[in-house]
């Protein structure tokens, strides 16, 4: 399965599941992040930091650890 | 009549609130920056509204503190009327909040904010059509430019008057069957102004402070684990994620209904702030940024600086022409004029600076970009990104960089932050490194001094993160756009803090002056520096009549150097010190003790026990790293 954390970066993706405890879970659904929603990831940092991700024309930065919990497909 | 502003982190509740009351809160481009709520009283006409400009909220599902603070109020049923501000340009993920807000049953206005933003993002918003799903009235604003503020105390009004209370949006009729059996089963005592709907929809969704509360009833916390389960069971996933999904697909459902979505305008602000978080560029603009801002704020202060401690310097030598000299009024008032000039003459020249350029960055919204930069480096050290901030904070007052240690969601990450902010030199203690080891030893010792600074920082860090290890989610965090904020704002911000300093520091620093004044005055000085002189003279090696300077500069650090010409009767240091007393003296005093005001600030955010522990270790490592620094130093020099 691809997380977050190996897809390049301009790329368009589904979000197919989250890991990790209900704290992560409820705070990406507060920012707008659902399973099921597509998200783009803008750019990768340095030292394959944290990221960006564009939500519905907000952009959300998200550190390595939780980066790796999500889990994509990309989409066309 | 009481109207609470409460919405999404950035929304721009605190810049509607203060173009309605006059300027009462600090607002920046940051999420979650105001941690307090904020209380005034506004007359229009004849008639007298009380606002209350509430903490940002993601949901009603509490995270952090702030949140937590926010969901209090509003469940407190104090509330007449809710101004439920939404960032326009994000109306798709806000609406969600509005959805769980609704379910409190309170009158609601829902504020349209930020409305040229999103018309920039190519968002069109069917007002009319907005208002009939919820049944309340929607304005819109573009508060920065006090555009349609006006209409917000009529809307709250017609709200409250006609009684519209939000339509409740409902989920699939699985949930709401789950909803209701639950609702049946409350007890009319539990929560008794809380609608039963809301604690229904939070207790399924297994919110930790109402399943708390709701313990003291078994049969009803069995219940709702039993719904859960089965909701887990038929939908294949955790009942809050489901709850989530529903509102989610809600929230999508009525935002395509009211917009309609055009081409977003792409504007040099985009190619602006991809440079700014560039993977490669984004580290030398981040130092040239900060670098640009710290020497401007030196050269702009010192610059300030010198006519202005002349001039008192001048009017202090001539006081024997008043008042004789050795007199207790000689010593008062050459108290009085001494702390009255290190105020004017030393921190107000470098604070003004600093306010200034710690707001525009704030209010452009590059401090969370900073976050996002350094997040991998701050990892290295077992915190992560979001820490940074109060780190940088405290380079101009640790006071602000202690309590935005708030902004973290997890207590040990902001213990730690909170810790090795208070080991950042504030700009009090900038002034000492200049004014001692810059004046009297050269700029390279003073770099030398930071970069030295700056490793124990790191080390400190780290060894704090191995002692309470943890695993932390990491990094979760909104980066709002590039913005321009108004003149008017940056003005009004750097006043309110500059505020803060006049009327809370400034007349501390004049009180113990006076004080200090008195001591010599009654010989009470060279008691005190017996009592210190183990430290001072035995470990530190320095002369024993800066064992003064060091207790006042507990006060205010940048007594300490004050005093220090002060207590050695001169004004060139180096004929009374050697260069290695004064790298020791400057050493343990970036290090050691807490000011009396980042104290209290610790006191609030961390409680008694740890502000002592935080204290305690600061003089401990004050001591170790100046005596370090005496026998290096001794042995080179």
């Amino acid at each position: 399965m691809k997380t977050l954390l190996n897809i390049n970066d301009g790329k368009r993706v589904k979000i197919i599941k989250i890991s990790g405890g209900r704290g992560i879970r409820q705070h990406l659904q507060c920012l707008g992040i659902h399973i099921g929603d597509i998200v783009t990831l803008k750019k990768t940092s340095f030292l394959g930091g944290p990221i960006l991700l564009e939500v519905n024309g907000s952009q959300v930065a998200l550190g390595k650890g939780v980066a790796s919990k999500i889990e994509v497909e990309e989409v066309e | 009549m009481k109207i609470a502003f409460t919405g999404q982190p950035n929304a721009g509740k605190s810049t509607i609130f203060n173009g309605l009351a006059g300027y009462k809160t600090v607002t920046a481009n940051f999420p979650g920056q105001t941690v307090h709520y904020t209380i005034s009283k506004v007359t229009v006409g004849n008639e007298t509204f009380e606002i209350v400009d509430l903490p940002g909220i993601y949901s009603l599902t509490a995270l952090d503190k702030a949140e937590l603070e926010s969901r209090k109020y509003i469940l407190s049923g104090q509330a007449d009327v809710i101004i439920n501000v939404i960032d326009a340009s994000t109306l798709s993920r806000s609406l969600e909040l509005t959805l769980q807000l609704a379910e409190l049953q309170v009158p609601m206005v829902i504020c349209l904010n930020m409305i040229d933003e999103a018309k920039r993002k190519g968002l069109e918003i069917d007002l009319a059509r907005l208002s009939k799903i919820f049944g309340v009235p929607v304005i819109e604003t573009i508060a920065n430019k006090g555009i349609g503020i006006d209409k917000i105390f009529k809307s709250a009004k017609e709200a409250f008057n006609k009684k519209l209370i939000p339509q409740i949006q409902h989920f699939h009729k699985d949930i709401e069957e789950k909803i209701s059996e639950i609702e049946k089963i409350i007890p009319a005592d539990f929560l008794t102004n809380i609608p039963r709907r809301y604690i229904a929809v939070k207790l399924l969704e297994g919110d930790a402070e109402l399943f708390e509360k709701i313990k003291q009833y078994p049969e009803i916390l069995a219940m709702v684990n039993k719904l859960r389960e089965e909701i887990k069971i038929s939908h294949g996933k955790h009942a809050d994620t489901v709850i989530s999904s529903e509102r989610h697909a809600l929230t999508m459902n009525i935002f395509e209904e009211v917009t309609k979505i055009g081409e977003p305008q792409k504007s040099l602000r985009e190619k602006i702030d991809d440079l700014l978080t560039n993977r490669y560029l984004g580290y030398p603009l981040l130092f040239f940024i900060l670098f640009g801002i710290f020497f401007t704020v030196f050269e702009v202060g010192s610059f300030i600086e010198e006519p202005l401690t002349d001039f008192f310097d001048i009017l202090i030598q001539k006081l024997p022409n008043f008042v004789s000299e050795g007199s207790f009024a000689y010593f008062i008032l050459k108290g009085l004029l001494e702390g009255f000039s290190g105020g004017i003459g030393v921190a107000i020249p470098y604070l003004i600076p600093f306010f200034v350029g710690l707001t525009v960055l704030e209010d452009i919204g590059y401090l969370p970009r900073i976050a996002f930069l350094m997040d991998s480096i701050m990892h290295k050290i077992g915190l992560h990104g979001k820490s940074v901030l109060p780190l940088i904070v405290s380079y101009g007052c640790n006071v602000p960089g202690v309590m935005a240690s708030r902004i973290l969601e997890s207590p040990r990450d902001r213990f730690i932050t909170a810790t090795v902010s208070v080991f950042i030199p504030c700009a009090a203690r900038t002034t000492i490194i200049f004014g001692i080891v810059g004046a009297y030893i050269g700029g390279f010792a003073v770099a030398g001094i930071f970069l030295f600074n700056l490793f124990v920082v790191m080390i400190l860090g780290a060894v704090l993160t191995k002692f309470i290890p943890e695993v932390t989610p990491g990094l979760i965090m909104e980066i709002p756009p590039l913005r321009i904020h108004t003149f008017k704002n940056v003005y009004m911000k750097t006043w309110l803090r500059l505020k803060d300093f006049i009327v809370v520091a400034w007349p501390l620093l004049i009180i113990s002056s006076i004080s200090l004044s008195l001591l010599e005055y009654f010989k009470i000085d060279e008691i005190l520096n017996q009592i210190l002189k183990p430290i001072v003279s035995w470990i530190l090696g320095l002369p024993e009549q800066t064992g003064i300077t060091l207790l006042f500069g507990i006060l205010r650090k940048e007594l300490s150097m004050i005093m220090l010409f002060q207590a050695l009767h001169t004004t060139d240091l180096i004929t009374v010190m050697t260069k290695v007393q004064l790298i020791v003296f400057t050493i343990f005093t970036v290090f050691y003790m807490p000011c009396v005001g980042t104290m209290g600030a610790l006191i609030r955010e961390l409680g008694i026990r740890k502000t002592i522990f935080v204290t305690l270790l600061t003089i401990a490592m004050a001591s170790v790293l100046a005596l370090l620094a005496r026998f290096l130093f001794s042995m080179l020099m």
